[in-house]
C-alpha cells in the first residue's frame, strides 16, 4: 500500500519533472527560432523564393508591357536552341571557365613560387592584390581605355614594334572574348598567388629535405611532394574561378558595351541583355535555369572531387 | 657506399649541396618578376597619368606621357563629380553598405548562436537552408525580384536594396561564424547561464566580442561587394536618387558618353576610393577574411 504511494507520488514527481524539463527545452526552442528568424526569413524571402519564381517564370511568356498569364510551357526553352546567339553565348561562357582556371592558376603559381624566396615578398603581395579590392566596374572602365584603338595596349605594340597601330580589341569578333579575360586574370591572379602562398607555407619542410638530400631534382620534388600536398588549395581556387567564370558580368557589360555582337559574350550577358534591355523577362529566366544547372552541376563534381582528395591526405 | 668524413671532398660536396638548397633566390629570379610587376602595374600607370590631363591634352599625347601639370586634377574631379552625380550615389552605396553589410554580420551572427549555443531542433537543416542561399548564380535572382519589387512596389528604393542585400550577404558569413562561435569555449556561456543572464546577454556580451576579429573581417569583405556591385543596382535601382556608385560611374563609360577618358578615369579613382582606404588601413583584416573563405 505505501509501496504503491511511493511509487504513485514519485511518478507524479517524475512526470512533473519531465514536463519542466519539456517546457525549459520549448522555451529555448522558441528562443533559438528567434535567434535564426531574420536570417531564415530573409535567405527564404530574398534568395530562395526567387529562385523557384524563376523556374516557373520561365514557362510563362511573361515580357515587359505584357501580361502573365499565359504559360508557355517549353516553349523558351526551345527557343534557347533555335537562335544561334545562344550557342554563340555558351561557346564563350566554356571559354570563359577554361580561361578563369588555367589561367590565373598557372601564372599565380609560376609567382607564387618566384616570390617565395625574396626580400619585399609583402609589399609584392599586396601590390598584386590590389586590383581585386576595385570593383570589376571599376577595373573594367580603366581597361576599356588600355584596349582602346587610342589606348594603352596600341601605344606599348607601336612603341616596341615601331609600326603605328590602332588596333580596336574589343571590337573584334576575335579578340574581344580572350582581351576581357585577360582583364580578368589580371585581377585575379593576385588573390589566387596569395592564396597559393597560404598553402605552400602549410607544406612541412622535412619531406622536401629528405628528397633534395636523396638527390632529387627540383621538378620531381615538385611534382611528388608539393603539388599533391598543394592540391587542396589548388581545388579552393578552382572551385572559386569556375563560379566567376561562369557568372562574370560586371567586366564584360562595362569592357564590352560597345561590342556589336554583346549579346553572344556569355549567358551572363546574354541573360541580362534578352531580359532587361530587350524585356523578355521569361525567356531571360529560362537562360537564368540553363545557367543555373550548368554552374551547380559542374560545382557538385568539384565538391565530390574535393572531398575525395582531402579524405586521401588524412 | 661508404661515408668517409675524412675525405675533404666528400665532405666539401655534402657543404656545396646544402649551400646550393639554402641558397636564397639568386639574379634571375628578379629579372621575370620585375617584367612582371612593370606589366601589372602599367594600368595603373595610366591611371595616374590621365586625371592629371585635360580633354584635348590626351587626345594630343600619347595615353602614357606625362601630363603638362597636375592642374587639370581638380576640373576633372568636379566634372566626374557633377556629371555623374556621384555625391548622392556614394551616399546611397555607403548607406546599403553600411546597413546591408552590418544588419547581415548581425543577422547571421544570432543565427551562428542559435545553431551552435541553444537546443535548436534540426539546427543542421536549418543551415543547409540558408547555405543553399549561396548554390545558385545571381542570374537566377534578377526576373524574379523584379517581378517582386514591382508587385511590392520597393523597386527603386532604399528599403528594397538594403533588404536584397541583408539577404545575399548572410550565407557566408554564417558559415564563417558558426565555426568561429564552436570554438568558444562552453564553460564562460554555461557559468553565466548559471548566474541567470539571458541568452541575449550572453549572445551580446560572452561570445560577440570573443568573435571580434571575425565579425570585423567579414563586415569589411561584405561591404566591399555592396559597394562594388553592379549587376543588382543596375536592375533594381538605377533611378538617379537611388543608384549606386557603380552604377554612376558605368553610366559615364562606353560610346555614347562625350566625356574624355580623363573625366571617367577620374571618377574611376573616386569610386575606389572608399574600399581601396580600408584595404589599406585594414590590410590585416582583410587577408584574415580572405583565409576565412578557404576554410
Amino acid at each position: 500500500m505505501a509501496d504503491t504511494a511511493t511509487s504513485l507520488l514519485s511518478s507524479a514527481l517524475l512526470k512533473d519533472a519531465r514536463a519542466r524539463e519539456r517546457r525549459v527545452a520549448w522555451r529555448q526552442t522558441r528562443v533559438a527560432w528567434l535567434f535564426i528568424a531574420p536570417a531564415v526569413i530573409l535567405v527564404g524571402v530574398f534568395l530562395l523564393l526567387p529562385v523557384l519564381v524563376n523556374v516557373v517564370l520561365s514557362f510563362t511568356k511573361w515580357q515587359k508591357f505584357t501580361g502573365l498569364d499565359k504559360f508557355a510551357g517549353f516553349s523558351n526553352y526551345a527557343r534557347l536552341f533555335a537562335v544561334p546567339y545562344f550557342s554563340e553565348a555558351m561557346a564563350n561562357t566554356a571559354l570563359w571557365v577554361v580561361g578563369a582556371v588555367v589561367l590565373p592558376l598557372a601564372l599565380a603559381l609560376a609567382l607564387a613560387l618566384l616570390l617565395r624566396n625574396i626580400a619585399f615578398q609583402e609589399t609584392l603581395k599586396s601590390l598584386y592584390f590590389l586590383p581585386k579590392v576595385l570593383a570589376p566596374t571599376a577595373v573594367g572602365a580603366i581597361w576599356y581605355y588600355v584596349y582602346a584603338p587610342h589606348g594603352v595596349l596600341n601605344s606599348v605594340v607601336s612603341g616596341v614594334s615601331g609600326h603605328g597601330f590602332d588596333f580596336g580589341w574589343l571590337y573584334d569578333d576575335n579578340t574581344v572574348t580572350p582581351s576581357v579575360i585577360v582583364t580578368f586574370v589580371w585581377q585575379t591572379v593576385g588573390i589566387t598567388m596569395v592564396l597559393l602562398l597560404l598553402g605552400l607555407a602549410a607544406i612541412p619542410k622535412d619531406p622536401i629535405e629528405a628528397a633534395r638530400v636523396d638527390g632529387a631534382s627540383p621538378g620531381q620534388v615538385f611534382r611528388h611532394i608539393v603539388w599533391p600536398l598543394l592540391l587542396p588549395t589548388v581545388l579552393v581556387v578552382t572551385i572559386l574561378n569556375v563560379a566567376a567564370g561562369f557568372t562574370t558580368f560586371d567586366l564584360l557589360w562595362v569592357m564590352a558595351g560597345d561590342y556589336p555582337g554583346k549579346r553572344t559574350l556569355s549567358l551572363a550577358v546574354y541573360m541580362y541583355y534578352e531580359s532587361f534591355s530587350n524585356g523578355g523577362w521569361a525567356y531571360g529566366s529560362a537562360v537564368a535555369v540553363v545557367l543555373g544547372i550548368m554552374v551547380i552541376a559542374v560545382s557538385a563534381v568539384l565538391a565530390f572531387v574535393q572531398s575525395r582528395v582531402e579524405k586521401s591526405i588524412r | 657506399m661508404a661515408v668517409d668524413l675524412n675525405d675533404p671532398q666528400f665532405v666539401k660536396s655534402l657543404i656545396d649541396k646544402e649551400r646550393r638548397a639554402n641558397r636564397p633566390a639568386g639574379r634571375w629570379v628578379l629579372l621575370p618578376i620585375a617584367l612582371a610587376t612593370i606589366a601589372y602595374l602599367t594600368p595603373f600607370y595610366y591611371l595616374f597619368v590621365t586625371i592629371f590631363k585635360t580633354t584635348p591634352e590626351y587626345a594630343r599625347k600619347g595615353v602614357l606621357e606625362l601630363p603638362d601639370s597636375p592642374a587639370p586634377f581638380l576640373d576633372n574631379v568636379a566634372q566626374a563629380w557633377t556629371i555623374a552625380h556621384l555625391g548622392q550615389a556614394g551616399l546611397n552605396s555607403f548607406t546599403y553598405g553600411l546597413c546591408g553589410a552590418g544588419l547581415a554580420v548581425a543577422f547571421a551572427a544570432a543565427a551562428a548562436y542559435g545553431m551552435t549555443r541553444l537546443n535548436l531542433l534540426g539546427a543542421n537543416g536549418w543551415f543547409m537552408f540558408i547555405f543553399t542561399g549561396t548554390l545558385f548564380p545571381f542570374q537566377m535572382y534578377l526576373v524574379p525580384l523584379l517581378f517582386g519589387y514591382q508587385r511590392l512596389g520597393i523597386i527603386n528604393t532604399w528599403l528594397g536594396m538594403v533588404l536584397l542585400y541583408t539577404a545575399i550577404c548572410i550565407p557566408f558569413p554564417l558559415l564563417v561564424l558558426r565555426n568561429s562561435f564552436s570554438a568558444i569555449t562552453r564553460e564562460i556561456d554555461e557559468a553565466a547561464r548559471i548566474e541567470g543572464a539571458s541568452e541575449w546577454r550572453v549572445f551580446v556580451s560572452m561570445i560577440l566580442p570573443n568573435a571580434k576579429g571575425p565579425l570585423v573581417a567579414l563586415f569589411l569583405l561584405q561591404f566591399t561587394f555592396i559597394w562594388n556591385d553592379l549587376l543588382f543596382s543596375s536592375v533594381l535601382a538605377n533611378g538617379l536618387e537611388v543608384r549606386s556608385v557603380m552604377v554612376a560611374l558605368q553610366s559615364l563609360q562606353g560610346t555614347y558618353s562625350t566625356l574624355g577618358p580623363n573625366v571617367v578615369i577620374t571618377a574611376t579613382l573616386i569610386s575606389s576610393v572608399p574600399t581601396v582606404l580600408l584595404f589599406i588601413l585594414l590590410r590585416k583584416y582583410f587577408m584574415a577574411g580572405l583565409q576565412l573563405g578557404t576554410k
